[in-house]
């Protein structure tokens, strides 16, 4: 079959660029190894958090970060792509799961032990956990979730200034080892979150907000959220927590749907193995249950993310590689030069490496020359930022999965001219 | 400050040590067993867990090799819960000589260590990884090592007849009356307290570091020569067998199946001081291309984790400038200060290997009993350690069967190693450490292939809530596991490994952000933390 776009990578920056594309008309086909690096990602969108000191405001920040980081990610889409990226995820989320701020100013939100962690956007479920806000907190962890430890949060929390205690919470599950994920399937029941709110109500003090671990519900998130607050009659908001996460869940269902209803396709379980581009497009190959199967596209969206999504390798013989289209990649440590320092806190150098591309997301050889017309890369792929240092990953997912969309045939699509000024 | 008075105090917490600790406090001693850091934490918690069998040795060093053979034997039956039986086989690769394996066989039979020449074809069956093309394959009674269950069992043993088992105090100085050393002042690390002690007699089982200790006590000429070693830990047992290289001992030519990993080893390097051990990207190379002689593709496996230890090599001359150590005597330097230096009540032993740690501990106790005119014989060869009376040897399937009868009832906080909830609050309890790395040594938590990326913070909340911790504690416990770790693991980053090393890093600065935990990263703080007292 033929395909106007192939998006390779169901993660945020797939799912972003094959919504985004068949929105404006695309026939689009989502192939992934496997499911999404939402699944690990907190989905806070974090635009740029340090740089390195903490930044107060996006917006006013990103033009000198980017004089200081002119191979970054954003410095190749353009900030105002930044910011028409944001608008136009928040408008997806909306009506399901819907997100509050911007690109002025960051959010800082209580990390899953008590850090500040400052984010762009962020899901209305999470944000009455504002630091900059003075009402007390109590954070709520349950004895069963071992992922979640309430007392050091909160201790934490008390550290920098910001009243919180923790109360655990002994729920009968019919295990003593729950995850964030059983705990939010439990949760969209009604009759655990009245057992929860029940529990929970006797212990609260007036005037606190009460945090809780992200597993408020996983298909009725907004709504589960939202009866806390009526039955405890204070705001609620959700913490991340490490892996598998809950609200990356949330979110990629919530593209998938949309890319579904669009007319868009998911096949997971389909890893690329093969793919030539050429003048008129890419044809591909793609594993699948009997044999290989060949698609054939006018457009590949590469999004299969960079080291930690196993899509860039450093081999044993220490030769990094971009594992589809054996793309050039930039920032490699040449022989000789440290891949890394002793300080596990330093910037590591290896962290930048990725596929370098030019303005228009195609990648581009050494001499900044594009190797594939038809190929755009989006997320993780692209080499130059240091996304967990910089808080900036979900930001550029966003953002170059928004403009790689963009870059796909404007003319034969107007709608997308003006979602995009939207 | 402190002042303890004991019999025996014993500086430096290794396998010598903690044996001499418990073959002192078994002929009824009083004792103290003091170390800088934790028990083990020097060149006994860095080699590759080998037990020898004494094979390696057989051809030149046949009295070190006599020594294995009935160390090996005793030990088995002593520490059996820390050993497991995983036997052992030099193999002829086609980069070895085979006539090498004649000489091997008559080694074998001048040092009374059971050996057996079987077909290749036996041996590839029992370790099908191996290279199909070796040529030649001898089963030993080699035998794998939980070295910091063996340290902890002697020190626990030790202590259950009285000894006060001291990590982390460091010895600052030996005190000297007269001609006779009469104790020391410790520094503890983590209060900052100094605690001194009065002793009757001080052994220094200081191994690599046995010349600092001896020129505390006015001593010179202790030359230890230290002889770096590295060790790369594979994310599985791609043997269940030690494997040997039939060959003159050299870089690279064992591989060793401890719990869930196997290790290779080793290398042997003149070091400049056994603090300062940097893994070189060569270093590394070398032992992954070592191990694709023994087992091919073993380059495309995950190397997890690589350290370097530093053997304590004894050498009176002292030794030239530059080139290997290997030629250095390994045996056992027991030096008697009052003879040797007219300094009465201290005696120093170093040298030797892990396997002959018993043998060790046996001769300095017996030399300090003749100096005290004592007469107390050593029961060290027929005494079993505490976990060990039933002499069942460990066996790498122990966790899993308990985990499969616990599986509705306890919390799993460490998926790769298996650590259950109620095994690690005891072991931390036990411990009364909030040190994570000590934790990581007594119950491998965080050793198996994620590298502690998921309990780590799991254990850091169990550890606050459990020892009331303040938060900053908590925090610095888990920013130094994390830069602890990042040592022994970025030189050998490549391939799956880097993948998971990089999902570590969403989880600690992505998610959790434990770099800007409040207090900023404050990492001037000791590795080691105060534990407040209560």
């Amino acid at each position: 079959m033929k395909w106007d776009v192939i998006v390779a990578g169901a993660g945020t920056a797939g799912l972003t660029a094959a919504v985004r594309a068949a929105q404006s008309g695309k026939k689009v086909l989502v192939l992934a190894k496997g499911a999404g690096a939402t699944h690990l990602a907190p989905l806070t969108i974090d635009v740029l958090g340090y740089a390195p000191e903490r930044v107060e405001s996006p917006l006013a920040s990103l033009g000198g970060f980017l004089a200081d980081n002119p191979d970054h990610p954003y410095a190749r889409t353009g900030e105002a792509a930044i910011g028409e990226a944001l608008a136009w995820f928040s408008d997806v989320m909306a009506e399901t799961y819907p997100y509050t701020g911007g690109l002025e100013r960051n959010i800082l939100l209580p990390s899953a032990i008590g850090a500040w962690r400052p984010s762009a956007l962020v899901p209305v479920t999470m944000a009455e956990g504002d630091l900059r806000r003075d009402e007390p907190m109590v954070i709520v962890g349950l004895r069963q979730l071992k992922d979640f430890h309430p007392a050091l949060l909160a201790d934490n929390l008390q550290r920098a200034g910001v009243p919180a205690r923790a109360v655990e919470l002994d729920i009968e599950f019919d295990r003593v080892d729950v995850s964030t994920v059983g705990l939010a399937r439990a949760l969209d029941r009604p009759e655990v979150r009245s057992l929860l709110a029940a529990q929970l109500a006797v212990r609260l003090r007036s005037g606190e907000r009460v945090g809780f671990p992200a597993a408020l519900g996983l298909r009725h998130a907004h709504t589960v959220w939202s009866e806390l607050q009526d039955r405890l009659g204070r705001p609620v908001f959700e913490i991340p927590t490490v892996p598998p996460s809950v609200p990356g869940l949330r979110v990629d269902r919530i593209l998938t749907d949309a890319l579904r209803a669009a007319g868009g396709r998911v096949i997971l379980g389909s890893e690329i193995v093969g793919a030539q581009p050429d003048a008129g497009g890419v044809t591909v190959r793609a594993k699948a249950a009997a044999r290989d199967i060949e698609h054939r596209a006018d457009w590949l969206v590469l999004a299969t993310g960079g080291f930690a999504e196993g899509s860039i390798m450093l081999d044993a013989d220490w030769r990094a590689r971009e594992t589809v289209l054996d793309l050039p990649l930039a920032h490699v440590p040449a022989a000789g030069e440290a891949r890394f320092v002793p300080d596990y806190f330093d910037v590591q150098p290896m962290a930048r490496v990725g596929v370098a591309v030019d303005a228009g997301l195609r990648p581009v050889g050494p001499d900044g020359s594009r190797v594939h017309e038809r190929v755009l890369v989006a997320g993780a792929s692209i080499g130059g930022a240091v996304p967990w240092k910089e808080h900036s990953g979900e930001g550029i997912s966003v953002t170059t999965g928004y403009h790689a969309a963009g870059q796909i045939a404007p003319k034969a699509s107007p709608s997308v001219g003006t979602r995009a000024a939207a | 400050m402190t002042t303890l008075q004991t019999e025996v105090l014993v500086v430096g917490g290794g396998g010598t040590g903690a044996g001499i600790a418990w073959d002192a406090a078994l002929r009824g001693y009083d004792v103290i067993l003091v170390d800088r850091a934790d028990l083990a934490e020097g060149t006994s918690g860095r080699f590759h867990g080998l037990l020898h069998s004494g094979g390696r040795y057989v051809v030149k060093d046949p009295i070190a090799a006599r020594e294995c053979v009935e160390e090996n034997a005793i030990v088995r039956s002593i520490a059996s819960a820390a050993i497991e039986d995983t036997g052992g086989l030099f193999v002829t690769t086609p980069d070895d000589d085979p006539a090498y394996g004649d000489q091997f066989l008559a080694g074998c039979a001048e040092a009374g260590l059971p050996t057996e020449e079987i077909d290749v074809a036996q041996a590839l069956r029992r370790e099908p990884r191996l290279n199909p093309g070796i040529t030649r394959a001898f089963t030993v009674a080699d035998a794998s090592v939980d070295v910091w269950q063996l340290v902890w069992a002697l020190a626990n043993g030790a202590a259950t007849r009285g000894a006060r088992i001291l990590p982390y105090h460091r010895c600052v100085e030996l005190h000297r009356e007269g001609d006779a050393v009469t104790g020391a002042r410790l520094h503890d690390e983590r209060t900052g307290e100094t605690v001194e002690v009065q002793a009757a007699f001080t052994i220094n089982a200081g191994g690599a570091w046995a010349h600092e200790i001896a020129e505390m006590a006015g001593i010179e000429g202790v030359s230890v020569v230290p002889g770096k070693g590295i060790m790369i830990a594979m994310n599985h047992r791609l043997v269940n067998t030690v494997v040997n290289r039939c060959t003159i001992p050299a870089d690279g030519d064992i591989i060793v199946p401890i719990r869930t990993v196997s290790v290779i080893g080793t290398t042997d390097i003149r070091s400049e001081h056994p603090d300062d051990l940097p893994v070189t990207q060569e270093e590394v190379d070398a032992m992954l291309a070592d191990g694709e002689r023994l087992v091919p593709g073993f380059r495309n496996q995950r190397a997890m984790r690589v350290w370097a230890g530093v053997r304590p090599l004894f050498d009176d001359k002292k030794a030239g400038a530059g080139g290997s150590t290997r030629d250095v005597s390994r045996g056992t330097a027991l030096l008697d200060h009052g003879e040797r230096d007219g300094v009465g009540g201290f005696i120093t032993i170093t040298g030797g290997k892990l396997t002959t740690y018993r043998l060790m501990a046996e001769e300095a106790v017996d030399a300090m009993v003749e100096q005290l005119g004592h007469d107390r014989p050593c029961t060290t060869k027929t005494t079993a350690l505490p976990g060990s009376e039933d002499g069942a040897y460990m066996s790498p399937g122990t966790r899993l069967r308990a985990r499969d009868r616990h599986l509705k009832t306890e919390q799993l906080i460490c998926e790769c190693e298996l650590i259950e909830r109620s095994t690690l609050e005891a072991g931390m309890r036990a411990r009364g450490s909030q040190n994570l790395d000590d934790i990581r040594r007594s119950l491998r938590l965080g050793m198996g292939p994620c590298q502690g990326g998921f309990c780590i913070p799991r254990a850091t909340g169990i550890l606050h809530s459990l020892d009331r911790l303040t938060a900053a504690e908590a925090n610095t416990s888990m920013r130094s596991f994390l830069e602890e770790r990042w040592k022994g693991v970025y030189p050998i980053l490549y391939g799956d490994q880097l993948r998971q090393a990089r999902l570590d890093d969403w989880i600690f600065q992505g998610v959790l952000d434990v770099e800007h935990l409040p207090g900023g990263p404050d990492r001037d703080v000791a590795a080691t933390t105060a534990r407040e007292a209560s």
